[in-house]
């Protein structure tokens, strides 16, 4: 089934969206017009053949794998606590790899038994970066927004550029941007080139009022963007990265619990109305001629 | 691309390992008399044999390369592709314990090793592809071949360089886009630095050159051309480069022993350089004095 009739080739969904299977997820994304996909660990280890089954599946899906997600708790540990998270660490580059990821996402640590020394945490993102460049990987730091010592992405870009690996980048979150009200501006001194992933969501309320709250909304009441009460700043964010000059994916990141209970074509359709309202209406991208080549950057 | 030369060069001035060379090059094949000859053939005689498994040690001057016929990788390797690969480059430390344990720090993947009684237990990290590095401290008093390997009969322990070759470096083959990325792990590992782009060695003047801290083993990475027809993205040690003070005088000698060389508009032999075709291993000379 193809109903391709707008530009929506930057845009993607993430599996943990819709419920059902890993297969029945992929198919409604390519039934819907998509050609990427954000996996999470889960959907290998969850696989009821197994992760070379799952593996496989995402291949013969004929999907491009968006990124992988997500190490969390990383950065900031000592001792046995963070030997532990460098093997963790080292399992989800494993299973990234395995499945033709270049991106593995990173969240900021919520962990109290992390430090809050900003050089420490960037010294171990410079690690986590090179543990990630024999795989060729990509890592995406993101700010959650009930992180520790890091909780918007100003703060992550500081890290990110303390740190200084060339394969170590940003990973923006809207929602997290959005609940924090963390000011836009601030991706004007950002470099486009090291935002390795953007996610995009949207919620229904105007105020979040408590970490409690935000937690809350985060994982159960995301909606896509446009569905909620904040489109005007979604495309606003997207806008100002188009023009700063990120050419890099979109993802829809919806933790939603009414769509665990929707058919996954259905959820699928409502993403791709989405991207379509992004990726037309927003960012008025024309449709590709046929063979458009892709051009590298200069060396 | 940006590659913060300035950046490197100042970082890789520190030789913090107390890298002293290479102890070895190690090749894996299917096919390890092919190689063999390939070896004799560029100068090098096989010394010693392996004590448990089906591996040769061949030397020329101060060159080891070890021949392994033994990996347990290669036992699904029919005659399919039997090319042998460059599986493993060992570097010479101060102390090959303190080393493994600051490159684990650094982001390294360690190896587990599988070693056998009696046998070294040589500390490995995973390189590009499915290669290995070693790092190897017992080099001056004895040798780790007086432990692992015993002397082919006949053969005197250290034999000449017949056309007086030297190991250069190694090619490194990356994918699209990946230069910042090898450099920095060598830089960050190993303390290797970026030559300038005006400084260039051999016949190729492609990628950007690497210099181990200790000034002994450079690292030519190399991006494929998108006019490539296969890019299939695989990562890999190419070919080892070998020194020699007279390139068109050591063409002319290995073309006695039957060595072939390219001879494309490229890579025709030259003063800078030349690179042997053929079946099997392919070598890259390079004008480079050792002294």
């Amino acid at each position: 089934m193809s109903q391709i009739t707008g530009n929506i080739d930057g845009f993607g969904m993430d599996t943990i969206s819709m419920a059902g299977s890993l297969v029945a997820k992929l198919k409604a994304m390519r039934g819907a017009g998509f050609s990427q996909v954000m996996l999470s660990a889960r959907d290998l280890i969850g696989h009821a053949e197994g992760v070379d089954a799952a593996v496989q599946a995402v291949r013969d899906s004929g999907l491009r794998v968006t990124g992988f997600q997500v190490l969390r708790d990383f950065e900031g540990l000592t001792g046995k606590l963070r030997d532990y998270k460098i093997d963790i660490a080292k399992s989800m580059l494993e299973l990234c790899a395995s499945v033709g990821s270049r991106v593995l996402l990173v969240c900021s640590s919520t962990s109290t038994h992390a430090t809050d020394d900003l050089d420490d945490i960037a010294r171990d993102l410079r690690r986590l970066a090179m543990l990630a460049v024999p795989h060729g990987i990509k890592v995406a730091f993101e700010a959650l927004s009930w992180g520790r010592t890091i909780n918007v992405y100003p703060q992550a870009w500081d890290v990110v550029s303390r740190a200084d690996a060339p394969n170590l980048g940003l990973g923006l979150d809207s929602f997290h941007s959005l609940a924090m009200k963390t000011p836009l501006d601030e991706l004007d001194v950002i470099d486009p080139d090291k935002i390795f992933l953007v996610q995009l969501s949207d919620f229904m309320w105007n105020e979040i009022r408590s970490v409690e709250e935000r937690i809350d909304t985060a994982r159960h009441f995301r909606v896509f963007p446009g569905e909620g009460v904040h489109s005007e700043s979604s495309a606003d964010m997207v806008l100002r990265l188009d023009r700063l000059g990120y050419r890099g994916d979109y993802s829809f990141e919806v933790f939603n619990d009414d769509y665990q209970q929707m058919p996954p074509s259905q959820v699928a359709q409502r993403a791709y109305s989405s991207a379509l309202w992004l990726g037309e209406t927003v960012l008025q991208r024309s449709v590709p001629l046929p063979g458009q080549m892709k051009l590298r950057r200069v060396s | 691309m940006n590659t913060n030369i300035q950046r490197e060069g100042l970082r890789a001035s520190v030789n913090f390992l107390g890298i002293d060379g290479i102890e070895f090059i190690e090749y894996t094949t299917p096919r390890p008399q092919a190689l063999g000859q390939m070896l004799e053939a560029m100068g090098f005689r096989p010394m010693a044999r392996h004590r448990s498994r089906e591996v040769l040690l061949y030397r020329q001057g101060g060159v080891n390369v070890i021949v392994n016929a033994h990996a347990p990788e290669l036992a699904g390797i029919t005659a399919v592709d039997p090319t042998p690969v460059i599986a493993a480059i060992a570097f010479r430390v101060r102390d090959a314990a303190e080393a493994y344990r600051q490159v684990l720090e650094r982001g390294a993947w360690a190896v587990p090793t599988q070693v056998e009684v009696m046998e070294l237990n040589i500390p490995a990290i995973h390189g590009v592809g499915s290669s290995r590095i070693y790092f190897v401290d017992r080099y001056k008093e004895f040798s780790i071949y007086d432990v692992d390997f015993v002397p082919i009969p006949g053969v005197a322990t250290q034999t000449p360089a017949p056309t007086r070759l030297h190991l250069f470096g190694a090619v490194q083959y990356i994918g699209i886009d990946r230069y910042d990325d090898w450099i920095e792990f060598y830089s960050e590992l190993f303390g290797f630095s970026m030559l300038p782009d005006s400084l260039r060695f051999g016949i190729l003047p492609k990628g950007h050159v690497l210099r181990s801290p200790c000034g002994q083993f450079h690292l030519q990475l190399i991006e494929p051309e998108l006019t490539d027809l296969e890019l299939d993205g695989r990562e890999y040690f190419s070919r080892i480069g070998l020194g020699t003070a007279d390139v068109l005088a050591t063409v002319a000698a290995l073309r006695e022993s039957g060595v072939k060389f390219s001879e494309s508009e490229q890579t025709a032999p030259s003063s800078r350089g030349a690179i042997t075709t053929g079946p099997g291993a392919s070598f890259e000379l390079v004008h480079h004095s050792n002294d």
